[in-house]
């Protein structure tokens, strides 16, 4: 019998407010100091209240606005209860009830499409690090404001997971809502799987794998686990409802806590934070200021034809869009090179660490249409591409720059003769002379070939024939 | 209330009721005492006058705070042993208003631990005796205060009140306390109870001193989303005629005749002045006690949740594991009426519960204050008992906890509606315990509530 | 109203409290008791009623996105922990 597998996806994102969700104090603390971003709120000392951060609900009004999702006017917040010790208060306040986020669509590139369910404001919790037989309490990362986004069932392939996940990041990364670093947890995945019958109109029984935090693993972990029910009903054995994780190593899921164990949170209004309301002009006024998402620059790059993979990749950097969209307003024909560039080079593992701000359009154009009037071979025009991302070379126009690194072709026929007149002179070269006057013409590639060298790569192939031909007619 | 200027010295008010504090030593008032700091700002006071500079509008005046407010002078224990090495890095809002207008901290009072309780009989440092009868209980759970006041330790001390903390103590002491409207002070730095009815108020001896005290704390904190904008400054209703109506729920059975006797007394008198006084019946109030000890409870349990020992507070000694760490550290820290509260809470909140119990209470608190609202179109004014009875035994209801919770039955259903209700002695019975009349208005009425109020003292007996 | 003994040691755990069982007995007891006298609400109805779950009519109290300054720094927090290394909260160990 067949299989399909059903996906739903809860992601957390971390909002790149200045200041904490529910306290004013410092929200970024990468390469802070443990503890130096927590305020008397964040510690949870008695008598200390949560003040709601502005900015938060607009950017979260942004993130639901990039996944066309309906805003809810009126929302509030619920206490979450249980006990960790990366949880000051014993409780993390989200909106259980009444979120500020209804739902939505979100369109994937490959067309197919995935319905959010709701997605709600909350705050992030601390950070534990384990050591021998004790464990160590950072709160820096406690308070941080979090939008989760719940998507519905519609996922069936692990790859369509995966390219759900990618462009969840593609648009909150284009809403400019969140710094978007997986690495740094800024956005976190749990994935619920399960398989029925091929056909069947009900789900199976479902596990979710928790806190993924790279693509790959996404679809890696969805795979697997749909490998391992799969395995478990071929054996008539049953699915469990639980929690699982990952580990990345072993490419492995394994058991957490099963449904039996599953907490009761005993969610409650939180009584000491006073309630959203918000009127249409309040969201349509941050709606309005929505920057460009990705289905616009997609749009853009069609007139290119580049294929998805190239689009795609190119869209995972933002800047890189913008600049193409810029280039290709400008003069389309040039553009297609650039992309290349991009995505080519650019892209290469050894060059992400670049400054991607660097070369500006007008650069990028200059260049492109160098190589286009073959003032540069495509391989010269690749050297100056990447030069253009040295810092130490932003002063310099790409002419200076393939001037300096003398690549540029040499086309003047009077320098060109000359070498060439030297080459028919070489000893060496006589038996291929003697075959071209024979109509042997497949020998003048030879010849080609060393003015080339002599040239030290510089000479414009193209008019090299040319002139060979008018010499040895 | 004697204030500091040329003649009257601050650190003669303070010396003052130092002495008193030890006089009164044996009532267990105190918790801890703030005289060294207490003398120093007294000096200081006294040097700013000499020198003719401006000081505030309680220069000098010596107070005593319920410690479950945070300061960073000395320790906020709540009377628990949780708390009881707990020295606060911040400082309560209203501590800090105090501080400004030149009032001085003298001690920190006693109370039921982390303000569960009607008796300051559940304080981890022992129970406060009543400033009537030593074998009677000070009511509470702001007990410290009140009888640090009815004893002329201070002239106002400062309370909280969730469910009747301040007036139902002030009754049982024979001073005045108010409970605010919802709001009118903020809670920052105030040891959380239940979050959506804790008031901040205090006690004094006249509704006049009540009502200065007042002006000071009150006003919008932005460290409190909840605090209202300040409306104390607002003229009070004048003191034209005012439609009381007298809740004859609170009249019937089961409430001591001589309690009853007291609120008459005062009703005569509000007559003699030209008020209109008229029996109003609100059936709902029936429920107010079954709403508050399941909304406050709820609340309660996800308040006192981040008392973990682990970042603060009481942690238990000698424990192997993080479960050890969290339930030897909350067993040691609480008192029994903790974990009963935090129990019934958790119960009421837990699945399969959450929709009969604390939701089923949310509901029945609209109707109530529907209610009053309706009553509110009638009558100005709401007058009943703060509770059934004078202050009992010490020990009479410890082993009934329901009995004690009975105790609040006319204290709660103001809180649970966010209306201002103060208690003012209302006379006393024939074995000489105080009685309290509970005056409870609409919301931001406060004022005319203790206009109200000082027509009592007003009117010879 | 009845509650089991599971109930309680079950409200224990939600609770976070290590009870012993006299303890259990009379926290059952009590919680009989309380729990017979708040079910009088089931006498009212309320359908259709909306909750009421803060009595004031509030809402958008918030701040602007700024860093402000605390009158207590990290130093202070950490001083109030019975056990802390390297700036940290020092717990047993989290499986």
């Amino acid at each position: 019998m067949k299989y399909t597998m059903t996906i739903g996806i809860e992601c957390h994102v971390q909002l790149n407010t200045k200041t904490k969700l529910f306290s004013a104090v410092d929200n970024n603390a990468v390469d802070k100091e443990p503890n130096s971003c927590v305020s008397p709120v964040d510690y949870a000392l008695p008598g200390t209240l949560p003040v709601l951060n502005k900015a938060a609900v607009e950017k979260a009004i942004l993130a639901g606005t990039a996944m066309n999702c309906q805003i809810n006017l009126t929302s509030r917040f619920d206490r979450k209860h249980y006990y960790y010790p990366d949880l000051p208060k014993g409780y993390q306040i989200s909106q259980m009830y009444q979120p500020i986020i209804g739902s939505g669509l979100i369109k994937l590139p490959d067309d197919s499409e995935v319905r959010i369910e709701h997605a709600h404001l909350e705050e992030d919790a601390g950070k534990l690090t384990h050591f021998g037989n004790y464990s160590l309490v950072d709160l820096n990362r406690a308070g941080t404001p979090l939008i989760e986004i719940v998507s519905m069932p519609d996922i069936h392939s692990p790859a369509q997971a995966r390219l759900y996940c990618e462009e969840l990041h593609r648009l909150m990364a284009y809403a400019g809502i969140t710094n978007g670093d997986l690495y740094q947890g800024n956005m976190r995945f749990d994935v619920n799987i399960s398989i029925a019958p091929e056909g069947s109109d009900k789900l199976g029984t479902r596990a979710e794998i928790k806190n993924l935090n790279s693509f790959r693993s996404i679809e890696r972990a969805a795979e697997h686990e749909y490998q391992r029910q799969l395995a478990l009903i071929e054996k008539g054995e049953s699915i469990k409802q639980e929690t699982r994780g990952w580990n990345d190593t072993t490419a492995k899921t394994t058991a957490q806590r099963s449904k039996e164990e599953a907490q009761d949170y005993r969610y409650m209004p939180d009584p000491d934070v006073p309630p959203i309301v918000l009127t249409k002009d309040f969201v349509e006024n941050i709606a309005k200021n929505l920057p460009l998402t990705p289905t616009y620059y997609r749009n853009e790059f069609k007139k290119l034809n580049l294929d998805r993979s190239e689009t795609e990749a190119i869209l995972n950097y933002p800047i890189l869009a913008k600049k193409l969209v810029d280039v290709t307003q400008n003069d389309s024909k040039l553009a297609p090179r650039i992309a290349h560039w991009f995505s080519g080079l650019l892209l290469a593992e050894e060059n992400l660490n670049k400054d991607f701000e660097l070369a500006t359009a007008s650069e990028l154009l200059e260049l492109s249409q160098m190589v286009e009037k073959n003032k540069l071979s495509s391989t010269a025009g690749k050297e100056v591409f990447l030069s253009l991302y040295n810092p130490k070379n932003t002063s310099k126009s790409p002419l200076a720059l393939a001037k300096e690194m003398n690549l540029l072709q040499e086309n003047d026929t009077d320098a060109l003769s000359a070498i060439i007149d030297e080459v028919i002179a070489l000893p060496e070269c006589a038996s291929a002379v003697t075959d071209i006057k024979n109509g042997e013409t497949k020998a003048i590639s030879f010849l080609i070939g060393q003015v080339m060298r002599k040239s030290a790569g510089k000479a414009n192939p193209a008019t090299v024939n040319q002139l060979l031909k008018q010499k040895l007619p | 209330m004697k204030v500091a200027n040329k003649t009257t010295k601050a650190v003669d008010l303070v010396q003052a009721a130092l002495s008193k504090i030890e006089e009164y030593k044996y009532y267990n008032i105190f918790i801890s005492i703030n005289a060294d700091s207490a003398l120093q700002q007294a000096a200081k006071i006294d040097q700013r006058i000499a020198n003719g500079e401006k000081v505030g509008k309680l220069a000098g005046v010596p107070y005593a705070l319920k410690d479950n407010f945070l300061s960073r002078e000395g320790k906020t224990t709540a009377a628990s042993r949780m708390l009881k090495d707990f020295a606060a890095p911040i400082t309560a809002t209203a501590v800090k208003k105090l501080e400004e207008e030149g009032a001085i901290m003298i001690g920190r009072t006693n109370l039921d631990a982390f303000a569960h309780g009607s008796s300051t009989e559940n304080s981890y440092f022992g129970p406060t005796l009543n400033s009537q009868d030593q074998t009677r209980v000070a009511g509470g759970s702001s007990g410290g205060s009140a009888v640090a006041v009815a004893l002329g330790i201070v002239p106002f001390a400062l309370g909280s009140d969730t469910g009747g903390s301040i007036r139902q103590p002030a009754s049982y002491n024979g001073v005045v306390g108010i409970k605010p409207t919802f709001g009118t002070v903020s809670r920052y730095g105030v040891v959380a109870m239940a979050s959506s009815t804790d008031t901040i108020g205090c006690f004094a001896n006249t509704a006049t001193d009540t009502d200065l005290v007042m002006s000071i704390l009150s006003g919008q904190d932005p460290k409190d989303p909840t605090s209202l904008s300040n409306f104390w400054q607002n003229k009070p209703k004048p003191d034209q005629s005012l439609r009381i109506g007298l809740i004859s729920d609170f009249m019937a059975e089961g409430v001591d005749p001589e309690v009853k006797d007291c609120i008459n007394h005062c009703v005569s008198k509000w007559q003699k002045n030209g008020h209109t006084v008229e029996n109003i019946s609100m059936p709902i109030l029936k429920y107010g006690l079954a709403i508050y000890y399941i909304v406050q409870t709820a609340e309660v349990a996800s308040n006192l949740s981040r008392y973990d020992g682990v970042r603060y507070g009481h942690r238990a000694q000698d424990i192997t594991n993080l479960n050890e760490l969290y339930g030897k550290s909350r067993d040691e820290g609480f008192m029994t009426e903790n974990n009963r509260r935090i129990m019934i809470g958790n119960f009421v909140l837990s699945s399969g519960f959450f929709d009969a119990y604390y939701l089923k209470a949310q509901k029945a608190r609209t109707l109530l204050i529907n209610a009053y609202n309706d009553v509110f179109k009638k009558f100005d004014v709401l007058l009943c008992p703060v509770a059934p009875s004078p202050a009992f035994k010490i020990g009479e209801n410890v082993n009934d906890p329901l009995a004690m919770y009975l105790e609040d039955a006319m204290s709660v259903p103001p809180s649970m509606a966010g209306l201002p209700a103060i208690s003012i002695p209302a006379g006393t019975t024939k074995a000489g315990l105080t009685v309290g009349a509970q005056l409870i208005g609409a919301r931001q009425s406060d004022r005319t509530l203790l206009n109200l109020a000082s027509e009592l003292a007003k009117e010879p007996n | 109203m009845s509650i089991t003994k599971a109930e309680i040691i079950h409200l224990g755990k939600l609770s976070n409290i290590s009870l012993n069982d006299q303890q259990l007995t009379n926290l059952n007891q009590d919680l009989e008791n309380i729990i017979s006298y708040i079910s009088q609400l089931d006498e009212l109805n309320t359908e259709g009623v909306e909750p009421t779950y803060q009595c004031f009519d509030m809402a958008n109290v918030w701040r602007e996105d700024e860093i402000t300054e605390f009158e207590a720094n990290r130093e202070d927090l950490l001083a109030l922990s019975a056990d802390t290394a390297n700036h940290q909260i020092k717990v047993p160990k989290v499986l």
